[in-house]
């Protein structure tokens, strides 16, 4: 018996470019950033001055009896005192997800159906915690405190909130967690042990999630929120930070076609390498990523020439830029196949854990809707990307197939290959 | 007793979201002293934290009320109350006394010692 198909037919969104799929899909055909000058540390002059910021949500206060976000959303109290800022949106994206799926309680809550997330913590509520606890000399500790903060606040939380009974798991690979997520809970249903698995990435957007970044220089320090996520451009000098959260729900293409879900896309395959080379740099040859998307493509039994569009991981960093695009020298160009390449941090910033989340959803919106996200910001391509295909403007035909990288710190690489959906 | 620009900067540091009733008796007490604004607090902090809104608020709710068995406050609930509740008004709760309150007269008188007495001392 051949293993099931696999198909995204539900999503979410919480990002910097819009917190619902239609503002989403708009912002990603129009190019439009979500990039904004912020002031992390007010009275201070801090050499970071951009992030991709969520709109409509405000959870500077610190703990959630002062945060708001927007209209139609309704979680009980005791929900959320166990939650970090991206607790609250990715339950969100969650609520988006459960909807646009038209997934039933019975379902939610049925022993095949799992949860896997990717979330790094939350720094700042976890020095908030530490420090209650030292100022007290161990007198006061929240009750909360832990699950609230630490790097499986995500899947505790959603897990227990929803009821969820099938397989449950938090991935920790840094910025290539989510991707490797959706990884894993596509073989746990190829293999027959779920029959969906909802995918949750989520990340802090505050001064302790990203300014700690600036200690490796990884930060981009252009003050101009227009220019600053400029990825393979020669001028890049760093990432932009941002958080939110996307949720995607993996799911045997038969089960999600018995309860009429919107099938977006197929993910046909994937495949993960690691460096093997540095602990926070990639290595410049690109070895690893291209060993991943050659694995991702053997898995999905497709040539390179069949790819059409990859989303890059390519964050804006002067290293890591290159090196995947000697990856993509590697797999792609060598050997005569251009795909059309962007990278849509260019609009949102990077989404670091929830990142590979995030832009394998706007594959799944690009397969379905018929377009090609251009390459925002390029204006003078590094030479290490001649030759490859980079879209400035965003094509108006969608893809056939898609390939997803992710790369995060001590060397993961993850890759995906989703085919527009054809029964 | 704290005093007003203190607990103007404790309303800014941790009152964000509460109701304004809170926020308003929590100053009121610090300017006054006046036990009655101490209850509507503690009442207030509570009831904001307990998981299942009730029908009433606690305030109009009679003293004799359970907090486990009628208003559903669990653990979590009380330890969080408790925690705001020394935070705003500078003082140190016992856990073991905490677990034998078992209404919402025995939690105000209980309170209404704790601040007196640390007023007293303090003075």
């Amino acid at each position: 018996m051949s293993a099931p198909r696999v198909v995204v037919s539900g999503l979410g969104f919480v990002t910097s470019i819009g917190n619902d799929q239609r503002t989403v899909a708009t912002s990603l055909r129009e190019l439009r950033s979500g990039i904004e000058r912020v002031d992390f540390l007010p009275g201070t002059d801090l050499p970071v001055k951009v992030v991709g910021t969520l709109k409509g949500f405000d959870t500077a206060a610190a703990q959630w009896p002062g945060w708001t976000w927007p209209e139609g959303y309704t979680f009980p109290r005791d929900l959320l005192r166990g939650m970090a800022p991206h607790g609250l949106y990715a339950l969100c994206a969650t609520e988006q997800l459960i909807a646009d799926a038209k997934l039933t309680a019975n379902e939610l809550t049925a022993d095949d159906t799992g949860m896997f997330c990717a979330s790094a913590g939350s720094p700042r509520m976890l020095r908030q915690f530490v420090n209650q606890i030292h100022d007290s000399c161990g007198a006061r500790i929240p009750p909360m405190g832990v699950v609230s903060t630490i790097a499986g606040t995500l899947n505790f939380n959603l897990a227990a909130h929803y009821g969820v009974r099938g397989a449950v798991a938090g991935f920790v690979s840094a910025c290539a967690s989510a991707t490797q997520a959706l990884g894993y809970a596509c073989d746990e249903i190829k293999l027959g042990r779920q029959r969906r698995v909802l995918v949750i990435g989520g990340e802090d957007v505050n001064f302790e999630s990203i300014f700690p970044f600036h200690g490796m220089r990884a930060l981009s320090r252009n003050p101009d929120p227009a220019r600053a996520s400029r990825p393979f451009d020669r001028a890049r000098d760093g990432f932009v930070g941002t958080g939110g959260s996307a949720a995607l729900l993996l799911e045997e293409a038969e089960a999600a076609q018995g309860r009429g879900a919107p099938i977006y896309a197929e993910l046909v395959g994937w495949g993960q390498s690691a460096d093997g080379y540095n602990v926070a740099n990639s290595d410049p040859d690109g070895r690893g990523l291209a060993v991943a998307m050659q694995r991702a493509l053997a898995s999905a039994h497709v040539a390179p020439a069949e790819i059409d569009y990859i989303n890059a991981h390519a964050t804006s960093t002067p290293v890591g830029d290159a090196s995947e695009a000697r990856a993509l020298h590697t797999v792609f160009t060598s050997g005569g196949a251009h795909p059309a390449i962007s990278s849509t941090k260019a609009l949102t910033g990077h989404g670091l854990s929830f990142s590979g989340a995030m832009e394998t959803a706007f594959c799944a919106l690009a397969l379905r809707d018929g377009f090609t996200p251009g390459a925002a910001n390029l204006d003078d391509p590094d030479p290490v990307c001649e030759g490859l295909n980079l879209p400035r403007a965003t094509l108006p035909t969608g893809p056939r197939m898609v390939l997803k990288n992710s790369s995060g710190f001590g060397g993961s690489n993850v890759c995906l290959v989703l085919r527009r959906w054809e029964n | 007793m704290i005093n007003a620009p203190v607990a103007q900067k404790r309303v800014q540091e941790s009152l964000v979201g509460f109701p304004p009733r809170v926020t308003s008796s929590y100053l009121a007490f610090a300017e006054s002293g006046d036990l009655t604004n101490l209850d509507v607090v503690v009442l207030g902090v509570l009831q904001f934290y307990l998981a299942k809104k009730p029908a009433v608020p606690l305030e109009e709710m009679a003293g004799t009320t359970r907090l486990v068995e009628d208003l559903g406050c669990d653990s979590l609930t009380m330890m969080d109350t408790v925690f705001m509740v020394e935070t705003l008004f500078d003082i140190k709760l016992d856990d073991t006394e905490l677990t034998q309150l078992g209404t919402l007269d025995e939690l105000r008188a209980h309170l209404r010692r704790h601040v007196q007495g640390h007023t007293a001392s303090a003075a």
